[in-house]
């Protein structure tokens, strides 16, 4: 048996044949499709079920973790460690440790929310199978790409490949694995 | 395949795939180049020989340093809320101003971190604010102010550069997929990290972007009213008072808007990005900055009326600054950053960019005058009249500050050189959107 393609790819010209490409995959019962497209297209990212809830709740166990650790930090440094007496002032004197407090739960949230993403979506990553399909670099220009996974349950060579053409695209090419 | 890409890939992405650019473009490099020669100069003599070359004493314990500290923070903050508003309003303009405004933030960011490093007299033991197990034992003093300056700067540099980067990944991919160049196809490969413009990709990307601006909001108003505070927290009569973060918070937008003005149309004029920066982006741009002008003007006005309700030593300081030795500062401030930006009421100065550069100039000189007017007008009359004196800036000082001026437009050029000034995705997006509605 010949090893299984990463998988087939086809190419359309607009957001919407791309739009009606998903809709007839899975109404065809492909569940593992992947669409590429050189913008942003929240109503797809709807239709293929993706959830993205989990990047503010990163930003804001970050931002709690942050300040809670600046916060706690100051206190023991300057309170607890090493009380430096100036001018009588408290030595947990909060209203001063607040700027820095509310600072660093900002840097936390930012860094831990961009540093999450490219985690939650895998990046760097250097090469990818979909990198060796001809004309592929237009997806970051003026194509949209549907992509059957090789891994689908339903993913069979010839047929799956008379389904993508039926979709009318401008080509269907494989994805080597 | 070029003659079937969209417009705005090609016009934009063309600009830093181009194998030769201008000799203005060569030209203003090697001026700012100068420039940077000469802020290591300064910057090595201020090391070798200490702040005694500046022209600095009691009680003028800060000049330039603070002067243009506050200065470029002022235009850090002021573009990065821009930009940030304009991502979460999704305003149209963002396609067209985002990418650079962000930019500018970044580096003006650079150029104020150098003052706080530099006035610290021992600038290599700069670490010593950060709290490391020393063998002294000893903890920065979190009560003082210096600390603050620590943690914003460095928050403000790492949130704002990995917002610029995380925008720029998408649009590198771009560079990456249409460079000619082997070579130059594997630089912009590495760095957009091997994107490749999946659908989930996209929803997660842009769900985090939106995030970090709305972040972006809380971290400028905390930054600027902190530069605030480390004045109205002294006891200096006329720097002790609560109206100063509001203060610094407005001028420092106005300062900020008008630096991204002035650079939106000397970029929309130096590489022809007329249909990407249209000419109702630079009018809308024009108002934002009068609006602001507006602002500041209600703040000078506070000034004045808050002077009147202070008590006598605060309002004697205030009217110092109005009438004293100072006084030129104080009334060129008001004239840079306030009447001039009146032309832009004139729909024909919105939309020439003589006009948009020179008021956009004009604000950004009326602020840094208003900087220097707080900082020196207010430590001259102090309570003790025996140590009243005037200051003024050596050489070294000023070298410092045009190095900086110098740094910043060399980091723009090269930005302009080598990455996408427009959002291409952005656009592409917006594009989409107004044909599909």
């Amino acid at each position: 048996m010949t090893q299984r393609p990463y998988g087939l790819m086809a190419e359309f010209r607009t957001p919407d044949d791309l739009m009606h490409a998903v809709r007839a995959a899975r109404r065809a019962g492909f569940t593992r499709i992947d669409a590429f497209s050189p913008f942003p297209l929240p109503d797809l990212a709807n239709e293929l079920g993706i959830r993205t809830s989990i990047i503010p709740w990163i930003a804001f166990v970050a931002a709690l973790i942050g300040a809670g650790l600046q916060y706690g930090s100051q206190y023991w440094m300057n309170a607890v460690d090493y009380p430096l007496n100036v001018g009588g002032r408290p030595l947990n004197s909060w209203p001063t440790f607040i700027p820095s407090t509310l600072i660093v739960a900002i840097l936390w949230a930012g860094a831990a929310t961009l540093l999450g993403l490219l985690a939650i979506l895998r990046l760097p990553r250097l090469h990818h199978p979909v990198f060796s399909v001809h004309g592929f670099e237009r997806v970051t220009n003026d194509r949209f790409f549907l992509c059957v996974l090789g891994e689908d349950p339903l993913f069979d060579g010839e047929a799956t490949r008379d389904f993508l053409q039926g979709l009318s695209p401008q080509a269907v090419r494989e994805v080597p694995a | 395949m070029t003659s079937e890409a969209q417009a705005v890939t090609r016009t934009v992405a063309e600009v830093p795939l181009a194998r030769r650019f201008g000799v203005l473009w060569w030209g203003a490099l090697l001026a700012s180049g100068a420039l940077v020669l000469l802020l290591g100069y300064t910057l090595v003599s201020v090391t070798l020989v200490g702040v005694g070359v500046w022209g600095i004493n009691i009680p003028f314990v800060w000049g330039f340093d603070l002067i243009n500290y506050a200065w470029w923070i002022g235009i850090a903050n002021g573009a990065s809320l821009f930009a940030a508003i304009l991502v979460l309003r999704r305003h149209d303009l963002r396609t067209a101003v985002n990418r650079f405004a962000e930019g500018v933030a970044f580096f003006a960011v650079i150029c104020a971190g150098i003052f706080p490093i530099i006035h610290l007299g021992r600038p290599w033991l700069f670490y010593w604010v950060f709290p490391y197990p020393a063998t002294f034992e000893v903890w920065p003093q979190f009560r003082s102010t210096l600390t603050w300056d620590f943690w914003a700067i460095s928050t403000h540099a790492i949130v704002t550069s990995l917002l610029w980067y995380v925008g720029l990944i998408p649009d590198l991919a771009t560079l990456r997929d249409r460079a000619r160049s082997r070579n130059v196809k594997r630089l912009y490969g590495v760095f957009a990290l091997g994107w490749r413009g999946s659908v989930r990709d996209w929803a997660y990307h842009q769900r985090a972007y939106r995030l970090v601006a709305i972040l972006v909001l809380p971290l400028i108003l905390i930054m600027q009213s902190t530069v605030a505070f480390e004045f109205a927290v002294t006891l200096v009569p006329d720097w002790h008072e609560t109206r100063q973060p509001l203060h610094f918070v407005a001028t420092g937008l106005a300062q900020g808007l008008s630096i991204v003005l002035l650079v939106a149309v000397l970029l929309r004029w130096g590489l022809r990005l007329g249909p990407y920066i249209d000419e109702g982006d630079i009018d809308l741009l024009g108002r934002l900055v009068l609006a602001s002008a507006l602002v500041s003007a209600y703040l000078y006005v506070d000034e004045i009326v808050a002077a009147l309700l202070a008590d006598g030593i605060a309002q004697e300081a205030t009217f110092n600054r109005l009438t004293g030795d100072y006084a030129g500062l104080y009334w060129t401030a008001i004239v840079y950053s306030i009447l001039i930006p009146q032309l832009l009421w004139l729909k024909a100065a919105r939309r020439s960019t003589l006009a948009c550069v020179f008021v956009g100039f004009s604000i950004g000189v009326g602020i840094w005058f208003d900087r220097f007017s707080i900082i020196v007008g207010g430590l001259q009359t102090d309570y003790l009249p025996s140590i009243w004196r005037t200051y003024s800036p050596t050489l070294a000082e000023t070298g410092l500050f045009l190095g900086t001026i110098g740094l910043f437009a060399a980091l723009l050029l090269l930005f302009v050189r080598f990455l996408p000034v427009v959002s291409m995705f952005e656009t592409r997006h917006d594009e989409h959107e107004e044909k599909s509605s």
